[in-house]
């Protein structure tokens, strides 16, 4: 019997059951990107935390400085006017979420021509910011469109140049990212819109509901996966935000419009501090690990209560 | 196997040669942004070169004008780095300060140093030390709108002569035709250059000396002239590139710039064009000029320090850098190029851009570049940018602002 027993027991033991042949496969095809995620995503991060704790200049080796670099950080008043600003650029958000979701829900609709709002909304998405940033950079020049609106409609006193107000500079850039920003979510809320099934809508209006009530009681529920996918994407970008400010304002002026990721891009590729920009993308890191977190949060218990 | 061991040895080869000839060596060359309008120039250049240097090849590489330093950087990490490279002052300071570029005194001998303008030679000197050799050099001119002097009454025949005469002529620019008569170069670290040609020290020494009252008061007549609208705001923030386009727009007076964008006015606004002539750059105090110089550096981990010597000064000896001035409006940094009658007579049916040459070659020798070369460069220079712009937007006095970067200056140096 335990002769038998040990037999039948054998073939189990050299052969390996179909759960890890399963789990083998499957790991064998996600290796490639396993791969390439160690190598161009995990290791650099791990390289940046231990740069956090060094000095180094990219051309000599790093050497250990212990939290040196985070009290340089954390005493350097530029650091958090950048940070401030990267908060401030959250404005951005709630802005673009809701003008994405209310123009998805526009052309949403079957109307004729609708394909060609779609793309019109979508190609500020794929123009490159260089070349947007020039265009804006003309529009908000002194004697360019904006200030020639705004003198006609007697809303300015004076042309300025909007992006070298020490006030307004940050929120011209904003709106850019607005306008460049808005067709991607767009289209992310209306494949979500479109994955709604009609005869849900179709229900709620049987039962008595009008347009926005179905709206509030059918529509946004099951958006709420693509409304957090929204939110947190465009959270973190504004957290991130790099381009805009350093093709349009360059972080001045004075530094007024500085972000936190520009901050640390002059900290690494201006003044060759290494270290020092490392500390600061922990910051900065850190912050959008907590947003993140907070959003998953808010929406896992369905969105903000009103209390 | 065997046949994919082959191919392997193959490929292999292949790469090294690509790296070093089987004759002799192969030295990288770095250019800043000069493809594809002068490719011919430089793959002539090369051709030459290589008949001239048995063993020697040379791959150009052109690298885009923003990327080049961050390049550089990651090539000189790697191990890789180029064996000549294309800097400007700004550039070569910063990574020699790191270390990254190879002291070239010792290479360079007495008779080949006595080739270049002895300004711009020193302009490549940092902390005493040569790290590159001159190569092209843009000294300002000024080009004006005949038609906007015009109508403000000023004679067309008289430029500038002096810097005071300069903003006596943009005020009445300004307050005659209502457009502004120039957008000065006061933006970013610019003013430390306008200092030292008005004559005042940046350093003496290891410290920062630019808030004496005399500072302050240069700085003041800037902000005065900004808080005047006398220059629009965004010179500030666009600097020259600015004040070209509206130059071009046919929307400023006086155009403070580099003889080569005269180029760019031309193919963008050809009536504009025909209304500009140029007078010289105006004098300060110091009796001298900044002119934004290119030259050229090695890279200290260089394969082949020796040969790319040999290179940087074949590419600025006298007759290359004349076959390159004679196809765009730039100088030479050798004093025997500078000689050519090129330089020094105007042809019959002169255009701005002969008068433009011709009168920069006369200020030649007052040029070198102004940049002020200072350890942890980056962000000196930023607290200098920072309190300036406070200065001009009125959130400290010109004094403060002056006394604030002094401070922080001194603090780092």
């Amino acid at each position: 019997m335990r002769g038998s027993k040990a037999l039948s027991l054998a073939p189990a033991r050299s052969l390996p059951g179909p759960r890890f042949r399963t789990a083998l496969v499957a790991y064998l095809f996600l290796a490639p990107a396993l791969v390439l995620l160690s190598v161009f995503t995990f290791a650099p991060l791990v390289l940046g935390v231990f740069l956090a704790f060094a000095d180094y200049n990219v051309l000599t080796p790093p050497r250990w400085v212990g939290t040196e670099n985070l009290r340089i950080v954390t005493q350097d008043p530029a650091f958090w006017v950048a940070l401030r600003n990267s908060l401030r650029y959250l404005l951005v958000v709630p802005a673009l979420q809701l003008a994405a979701l209310l123009l998805a829900l526009l052309v949403n609709r079957r109307l004729p021509g609708i394909t060609l709002f779609r793309a019109a909304y979508y190609v500020p998405v794929i123009t490159s910011f260089a070349v947007a940033g020039l265009m804006w950079n003309w529009m908000y020049a002194q004697h360019g469109v904006v200030n020639w609106v705004g003198l006609r409609l007697g809303l300015l006193g004076r042309p300025f140049d909007w992006l070298n107000h020490p006030t307004l500079a940050l929120y011209a850039v904003m709106l850019v990212t607005f306008w460049k920003g808005i067709g991607y979510y767009m289209v992310l809320y209306l494949a979500g819109l479109q994955a709604i099934p009609q005869e849900l809508l179709e229900a709620a209006r049987v039962d008595g509901a009008g347009r926005i009530q179905a709206f509030f009681l059918v529509t946004l529920p099951l958006l709420r996966p693509t409304l957090l996918l929204g939110t947190l994407l465009s959270t973190l970008a504004a957290v991130k935000v790099f381009e805009e400010v350093y093709v349009m304002t360059g972080g001045g002026p004075f530094g007024q419009t500085t972000t936190a990721l520009l901050y640390i891009y002059q900290k690494a590729f201006q003044e060759f501090r290494f270290g020092l920009a490392a500390a600061a993308g922990l910051f900065v890191a850190a912050l959008g690990l907590g947003l993140s977190l907070l959003h998953v949060r808010l929406f896992r218990e369905g969105g903000l209560r009103p209390w | 196997m065997r046949r994919g061991l082959g191919m392997g040895v193959a490929v292999f080869l292949l790469v090294a040669s690509v790296r070093a000839g089987p004759m002799g060596v192969t030295l990288e060359f770095w250019t800043i942004s000069l493809r594809p309008f002068f490719t011919d120039y430089i793959t002539e250049l090369l051709r030459t070169h290589e008949l001239q240097n048995p063993g020697v090849r040379v791959r150009w590489v052109d690298q885009p004008v923003g990327a080049v330093v961050q390049k550089l950087l990651g090539s000189l990490a790697a191990g890789t780095p180029p064996d000549v490279v294309n800097l400007n002052v700004p550039m070569a300071a910063e990574l020699a300060q790191q270390g990254g570029l190879l002291p070239l005194g010792a290479l360079l001998r007495s008779e080949d140093r006595n080739r270049y303008f002895e300004g711009m030679l020193r302009s490549f000197e940092i902390g005493g030390t040569l790290y590159g050799l001159p190569w092209y050099v843009a000294p300002p001119v000024v080009a004006y709108n005949t038609e906007i002097w015009k109508r403000a009454g000023l004679d067309p025949d008289r430029p500038p002569r002096t810097a005071e005469e300069l903003i006596a002529y943009a005020r009445q620019i300004k307050d005659r035709t209502g457009l502004y008569g120039f957008m000065p170069n006061v933006d970013g670290t610019n003013l430390l250059q306008r200092f030292q040609e008005a004559g005042l020290p940046v350093l003496r020494g290891r410290q920062a000396v630019f808030n004496s009252p005399r500072h302050v008061a240069e700085l003041a007549k800037w902000v005065r002239l900004f808080r005047e609208d006398y220059f629009p705001e965004e010179t500030l923030r666009r600097g020259y590139l600015g004040a070209t386009e509206r130059y071009t727009a046919g929307q400023l007076g006086m155009l403070i710039t580099g003889p080569q964008f005269l180029l760019r006015v031309r193919h963008d606004n050809r009536s504009v064009y025909d209304r500009t002539r140029v007078g010289p750059y105006p004098l300060g105090r110091g009796r001298v000029i900044h002119a934004p110089l290119m030259g050229l550096a090695i890279p200290r981990t260089s394969r082949h320090p020796q040969e790319a010597m040999r290179f940087a000064l074949y590419v600025t000896e006298d007759r290359n850098q004349l076959a390159f001035c004679r196809i765009v409006t730039i100088l030479p940094t050798a004093k025997a190029a500078a000689r050519d009658p090129f330089f020094t007579r105007l042809p019959t049916h002169p255009t701005a851009e002969d008068h433009a040459r011709v009168l920069d070659a006369r200020q030649l020798p007052l040029a070198r570049d102004l940049t002020v070369v200072v350890s942890h460069q980056g962000e000196l220079m930023k607290a200098f940018r920072d309190n300036v712009e406070a200065a001009f937007f009125g959130r400290k006095t010109p004094k403060e602002a002056l006394d604030d970067a002094v401070r922080f200056w001194n603090a780092r140096l």
